[in-house]
């Protein structure tokens, strides 16, 4: 069993290979059509330009983004870090409600509740808004 | 791997951290030297819950079946729970720090120094 | 959990169930005064609650009721200490709120936000005098901090958000100090619950080196870095006089009385609970004499040089933590035949005087510096003409904090100095008198600007109601504990029984 497991590295493996030799080969493939002298050698202003998906570069790379991604950054990880807790609460659900019974429940209901009134919060107070 | 090797590389984790955070003069910086210090302290808690366990309460483990390393999981609630407040305290620094932006247009701590006696 | 650990969470539930109520009432009604009325009548029911669990306690005749949630893990009690404290925080909050309901009329808006903040805060200074286990107090401890840093920066000037900044900083800081002092100790003694952690260092220490061993020496000592920095005493001091200045001054207010006090229950708790043994006490009571005598000097000698109010009472407030100390330091294990429990209720007893004295202090400060936009020392002059009862009031609360009679602060002053005596302290409580002497110069100078200078206007200083409320119910406390102290004295003595058992 711990072969098959270890199995599942191969193809991980593989697809490593495949991704490296693909864009070597390419280079490769140019290189040495460039020696022998298949292709043309005729470099320019463009050709040597910054490649950015299509577009001409705009600015330089250290400048500063907009504050209010901050802002949602900011609500994003509040609310997404909480649900840490969802996680410990969920597997041990079986045993605690055992014990305790629908308190477990109710636990993460109230849990929750202050969450959304959180939520409701932020959206009333409009941080949800771009503007 | 022993517990000495987790608790050297924590104890270095938190001392880089701390001097960071009192040298430093972006705020930002400073966030996430103190966010090194909390990781630093997890890392120790987690430690500990997996090597050390009081002698009554493995024997108690021991009698009902269970490991006692996994019957006690304090140090890994502790660092779940340092996890989601720091996580709460460096959203509110970034939020300060969002608000002392706004005002001075710097995120330098050596810049806020309205206040001298 | 059951119905009974939700009966004993009672008031702190209801204080946080206060705050989101104030949050939702905020959004709907456009009539802010009635914020300041909503928060102060419903903090009558974490009282009523609070009153309840009292009385139940002497009916059962049980010391202490505890929560156990799991099966062995207790991390809540109820008892007379954290009883105690739970009035002095629900009373204090509630002066604050009275006291600030004018001055939140600056902001333009978010005024549920502010009173939301200080009750999550009260709701976990409220937690940690109850709590028994150091991740509860850890949480409960970011439960005072954070709201805290946010109500020091909320008037988003450059001012205050530099005093929300740097105490935010400070208390990650001090915190991960903490939490590293806290996690070594459950390294070493492999269980968070303080009674544990007591029985289990009984078979682990050899008395041989200080603390029984290099492990808990380093943790102990880094706990008590974290909780300095909470009480602000010396060496982790730095914050205080910058939040002071720059946090909206009822912030100040709230910052000086309540935190410092669920500070003190916190580690009184820790302290006499988890590091009772013998030969524990009598190294960490060195240590507080020693931060105590550092404390209240450095305090008192910075704060004659300052000029502005608020700064100065910050400088006071770390003398005052130093004073507080030297209750900590009394421990009865310095001396066989001494009272047991004379230290820790000169410590209640000392922070009840000092909250009520500060409070009023800090009405009288918000009351005319709000109406006079300055927190200048100089600008208070003449204020005996323009406003002769805060005036009265402020100086009679100067009196009561340097300690002269017939004031709460002679008292608790006489009080806890005697404590230090009788468990051979004597160094301590002639260091303490003579602190007492000097911090008589800058409180007095308050008083000579407000009598003797002629005023800069002559425009009378007047006050709202609620404000006048709580100047009065303060003023009238200060002078009630300074005549006749006995029934405060006999419920901090009741109160702190349970920790010496």
């Amino acid at each position: 069993m711990l072969d098959d497991y270890f199995r599942q590295y191969a193809l991980l493996a593989i697809f490593a290979a495949f991704a490296v030799a693909v864009p070597t080969g390419m280079l490769l493939m140019s290189w040495m059509l460039s020696i022998m002298k298949i292709r043309p050698q005729k470099p320019s202003l463009i050709k040597q330009a910054i490649y950015e998906c299509g577009f001409e570069t705009l600015s330089g790379r250290w400048s500063q983004f907009n504050f209010r991604f901050y802002a949602f950054a900011l609500i994003f990880v509040v609310f997404d870090v909480e649900v840490v807790f969802l996680f410990p609460w969920a597997a041990s659900f079986g045993v605690m409600s055992a014990t305790f019974g629908a308190f477990v429940l109710l636990e993460m209901v109230v849990f929750v509740g202050i969450l959304v009134v959180g939520w409701l919060y932020a959206w009333r107070k409009g941080a949800l808004e771009w503007s | 791997m022993g517990l000495e090797n987790f608790l050297i590389v924590s104890a270095v984790l938190f001392s880089i951290g701390f001097y960071g955070a009192l040298s430093k003069r972006n705020a930002i910086t400073v966030l996430m030297s103190i966010e090194l210090m909390f990781n630093a302290v997890n890392l120790t808690a987690v430690a500990l819950s997996r090597y050390v366990v009081p002698e009554s309460l493995a024997t108690a483990g021991q009698n009902a079946g269970q490991d006692a390393a996994q019957f006690l999981l304090t140090g890994h609630i502790f660092a779940i729970f340092i996890i989601t407040v720091a996580a709460a305290e460096i959203a509110l620094g970034l939020a300060i720090v969002i608000a002392i932006y706004r005002n001075s247009e710097s995120v330098f701590v050596t810049d806020a120094t309205q206040m001298r006696n | 959990m059951t119905t009974h650990d939700i009966y004993l969470l009672s008031p702190e539930i209801s204080m946080a169930g206060l705050a989101i109520l104030l949050i939702l009432v905020d959004l709907v009604v456009s009539r802010k005064s009635i914020l300041t009325i909503v928060a102060v009548l419903g903090l009558a029911v974490p009282l009523a609650l609070s009153i309840v669990l009292w009385f139940d306690l002497t009916d059962q005749a049980a010391t202490q009721m505890k929560a156990d949630f799991g099966t062995e893990i207790v991390t809540f009690v109820v008892d007379k200490f954290s009883l105690f404290f739970k009035f002095l925080l629900v009373g204090a909050t509630a002066l604050v709120i009275l006291a600030s309901s004018e001055y939140v009329s600056k902001f333009k808006n978010f005024h549920g936000e502010f009173f939301a903040l200080i009750l999550f805060a009260t709701s976990g200074m409220m937690l940690l005098a109850s709590t028994v286990e150091l991740i509860t107090i850890y949480v409960s401890l970011e439960l005072t901090a954070l709201p805290i840093a946010a109500l020091a920066a909320f008037m988003r000037d450059s001012r205050s958000s530099e005093a929300g900044l740097k105490f935010l900083i400070l208390s990650a800081i001090s915190s991960a100090v903490l939490l590293y002092g806290m996690v070594i100790i459950y390294g070493f003694t492999g269980t968070t619950v303080l009674a544990d952690i007591a029985t289990q260092l009984g078979g682990l220490l050899d008395g041989e080196s200080a603390f029984g061993g290099n492990a808990l020496l380093f943790g102990v000592i880094l706990v008590i870095a974290g909780f300095g920095f909470k009480i602000s005493s010396v060496p982790f001091q730095m914050w205080a006089p910058d939040v002071y200045e720059g946090s909206p001054t009822p912030v100040t207010a709230f910052l000086s009385v309540a935190s410092k006090a669920a500070g003190f229950a916190v580690i009184l708790r820790v302290f006499y609970i988890a590091f009772s043994a013998e030969i524990l006490s009598v190294d960490w009571s060195a240590v507080f004499a020693v931060l105590a005598a550092v404390s209240m000097t450095f305090g008192n000698l910075v704060a004659i040089r300052q000029n502005n109010i608020k700064r100065m009472l910050g400088y006071s407030t770390i003398a005052h933590a130093g004073y507080l100390m030297v209750g900590l330091a009394a421990v009865a294990s310095r001396t066989p035949d001494a009272d047991a429990i004379i230290g820790p209720s000169g410590v209640l007893f000392y922070l009840s005087g000092y909250a009520i004295t500060n409070l009023a202090a800090f009405s009288a400060v918000i009351a005319i510096s709000n109406r006079i936009n300055s927190d200048l020392i100089d600008s208070f002059a003449g204020m005996a003409r323009r406003a002769p009862f805060l005036a009265g009031v402020l100086g009679f609360s100067m009196i009561s904090l340097i300690g002269v009679p017939p004031t709460v602060g002679f008292m608790s002053k006489i009080y806890i100095f005697g404590a230090a005596v009788d468990t051979n302290l004597e160094w301590l409580a002639v260091t303490g008198m003579v602190n007492s002497v000097i911090s008589a110069y800058y409180y007095l100078r308050v008083v000579k600007v407000m009598y003797l200078r002629e005023p800069i206007d002559d425009a009378p200083v007047g006050s709202a109601l609620p404000m006048k409320l709580a100047v009065m119910v303060t003023m009238a406390g200060t002078a009630f504990f300074g005549i006749y102290p006995t029934p405060l004295i006999n419920l901090a003595r009741s109160a702190v029984d349970v920790l010496v058992s």
